[in-house]
């Protein structure tokens, strides 16, 4: 058992202070828990502790269908709810060799780079608060609101979409959406530059991010980071780009890396990608195609979890009862998918024994292997440099405990 | 791939002149004068999307008063949380089921709006009412005759026509007529067909940004 945890709040340990910040520390973006040993004010030693947002959605999973756990990721990276429904659903989908019609897969790009552009706003908001640059707070929240009010016209619901269905998405587009979207997507640059006018050159901004938590390329390979945090140091690895799933092969858009590695090239890697979230909702909306949302061969939304009951090599003659039944028998085996989310590679690894529920389900959360390397970013560093970085990897905590 | 930009160097009279500061400043004191985007809750209400999933309600056949259910059990099947139980008996004569209770827990609903969507009669509905917070947890465990009641709120609150209502999870949108059971095919904006779905909207040409900054 570890001691250290028992200790009392701020204890002195020799020369070493052991400060315990959170997990109820506003600016540690939920209910992450660091123990902190500090020289003075430079960190010695950074433990990140985890767990407190546990709920076993991983384990939840069992006992459902697939399409019962959908509604489960939601409540993983709450703020980009939309692209962990996506994320889920592709995987299932490689699962049971399911394709979805085009249409749904440019519905499911076009939302997914709206939570990308609500995610980032979130994550501008409260990183710049935690710095101290109050009134970019509210200027991203109204434009967050915007995206949360099309997400109910959309779906319903503005946080918990459930959005997406196996083989498609649950509700098609109106023109009344795309119109309004459109809308957001042209006013949109524009307010990104306000807030660009706000803190890209602020002098107290720039000294608090430039410099700070820097990461070479191979070591940001070697912590395993994703998405912005490591594009910031110049990896070129988008799983849009390279791995592309659902409509992003047929869309043009530039993935933006840094030089640097440092807190300011990941918030500016993130700044350009607002650009080009709104260039692929553009494109989405002009190459929108008609057709059917969800393709012929989605299974009901009651899967049968049964066991099959015929075999594959049953006699034609079985006719209609052969087609009824093989819709209830999944495939064996197992996959895993991985989609690119706001806050970097989200994996969804099935095992399924051909049951409609699956034997195992495990969830590679971005949010969580970014904490990993708050040591690496941490340690040497300031104490105030530590929000820093926590809020320039960008993770959630309810993805992270899962 | 593309490189960001980082920022443009500042020069001497920037840094003694404060200018980063200055322009930051002036756009918050335009905002100053700019219209108010805050909305007074309480007295300024939200305009609520239809097909918004809230409160639960049993659908109330306006010609009998009683619930549509016909006791299938499918959203009782699908429900993730499992928070809706129903009971139910057969009539001996005419073979039908009798719902005797539908209870559904409010607090454990998830709103995923799944009921809805498999309902073949289209009994069960999310309404577009949302303030239904309560000081205990008996008040939200609805029962058959509570759900009844909150199809009637929300009749009366939303003022829509129970003849003409659709919730879009009854009948999704865009999706194909053939593939619905019988109720569920509802006469529904053109809109929200196959045929009249939403095209794409060609984008004005001077307006394709989203090239900015260096991100080319
Ligand atoms: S909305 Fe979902 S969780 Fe709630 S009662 Fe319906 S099926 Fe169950
Ligand atoms: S799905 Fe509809 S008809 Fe069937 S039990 Fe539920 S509410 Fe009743």
């Amino acid at each position: 058992m570890d001691t250290t945890r028992m200790k009392p709040v701020l204890e002195e340990e020799g020369e070493l202070f052991t400060l315990q910040m959170g997990p109820q520390h506003p600016a540690t973006h939920g209910v992450l828990k660091l123990d902190l040993e500090l020289d003075g004010e430079t960190v010695v030693r950074c433990r990140p502790v985890v767990g407190f947002l546990h709920r076993g959605v991983e384990k939840l999973a069992e006992n459902m269908t697939y399409a019962q756990s959908m509604p489960l990721t939601d409540r993983l990276d709450y703020i980009s709810a939309m692209a962990n429904n996506v994320g889920h659903t592709v995987a299932v989908e490689t699962l049971l060799g399911i394709e979805p019609p085009i249409r749904a897969k440019y519905i499911r790009t076009m939302v997914c780079e709206m939570s990308r552009i609500s995610s980032h706003l979130l994550w501008l908001a409260t990183h710049a608060l935690d710095i101290g640059a109050m009134t970019v707070f509210l200027y991203c929240f109204r434009e967050r609101e915007w995206i949360l009010d099309l997400f109910e016209e959309l779906c319903g619901a503005r946080l918990t979409t459930s959005y997406t269905r196996i083989g498609g998405v649950r509700q098609d587009v109106t023109g009344h959406f795309l119109e309004s979207l459109l809308r957001f997507t042209d006013e949109f640059p524009e307010k990104v530059h306000e807030y660009e006018t706000l803190i890209d050159t602020n002098r107290i901004w720039l000294d608090r991010t430039q410099g700070i938590g820097v990461l070479t390329a191979e070591e940001a390979v070697q912590l395993g980071l994703t998405g912005p945090s490591l594009r910031g140091s110049g990896v070129d690895y988008d799983i849009r780009k390279h791995r592309p799933y659902d409509a992003y092969p047929y869309l043009d858009f530039q993935v933006p890396l840094g030089t640097h590695g440092d807190v300011y090239d990941r918030y500016r890697c993130r700044m350009e990608e607002f650009h080009q979230s709104n260039h692929l909702i553009r494109q989405c909306i002009e190459k929108l195609p008609s057709g059917p949302i969800l393709s012929e061969d989605a299974p009901d939304l009651v899967m049968d979890p049964r066991p099959k009951c015929v075999t594959a090599d049953a006699s034609l003659s079985a006719g209609l009862i052969k087609i009824i039944e093989e819709r209830k028998h999944f495939m064996e085996g197992d996959v895993y998918v991985s989609t690119e989310v706001p806050k970097g590679e989200l994996g969804f690894y099935f095992v399924s024994d051909g049951r409609g529920i699956p034997m195992r389900m495990h969830i590679r959360s971005p949010s969580y292997i970014h904490i990993g390397s708050l040591p690496a970013l941490c340690e040497g560093g300031m104490i105030s440099d530590v929000i820093a970085n926590i809020g320039s990897l960008d993770v959630v905590l309810g993805e992270c405990d899962r | 791939m593309a490189q960001v930009t980082r920022f443009k160097q500042r020069g001497w009279i920037g840094t003694i002149l404060l200018l980063e500061i200055a322009k930051g400043m002036a756009l918050t004191l335009k905002k100053l004068f700019s219209r108010s985007v805050t909305r007074q809750y309480p007295v300024e209400r939200p305009s609520i999307a239809l097909g918004f999933r809230g409160q639960h309600a049993l659908v109330r056949n306006p010609d009998t008063g009683e619930s549509l259910c016909v006791a299938c059990m499918r959203c009782a099947t699908v429900c993730p949380s499992k928070c809706i139980h129903i009971t139910y008996h057969q009539d001996p004569e005419t073979r039908k089921r009798i719902v005797d209770t539908y209870e559904i827990e409010a607090l454990r609903c998830i709103y995923c709006g799944y009921c809805e969507e498999v309902c073949p009669v289209n009994a069960v509905v999310l309404t577009e009412v949302y303030e239904y917070a309560s000081y205990d947890r008996p008040s939200v465990y609805y029962d058959k005759d509570r759900l009844l009641s909150n199809w009637d709120r929300f009749l009366g609150e939303s003022g829509r026509d129970p003849k003409t209502y659709v919730n879009p999870f009854w009948r999704p949108r865009g999706a194909d007529e053939r593939t619905l059971p019988a109720k569920k095919r509802l006469p529904v904006p053109e809109e929200w067909t196959l045929e009249g779905q939403a095209k794409g909207i060609p984008l004005p040409v001077a307006a394709s940004h989203g090239s900015h900054g260096g991100a080319h």
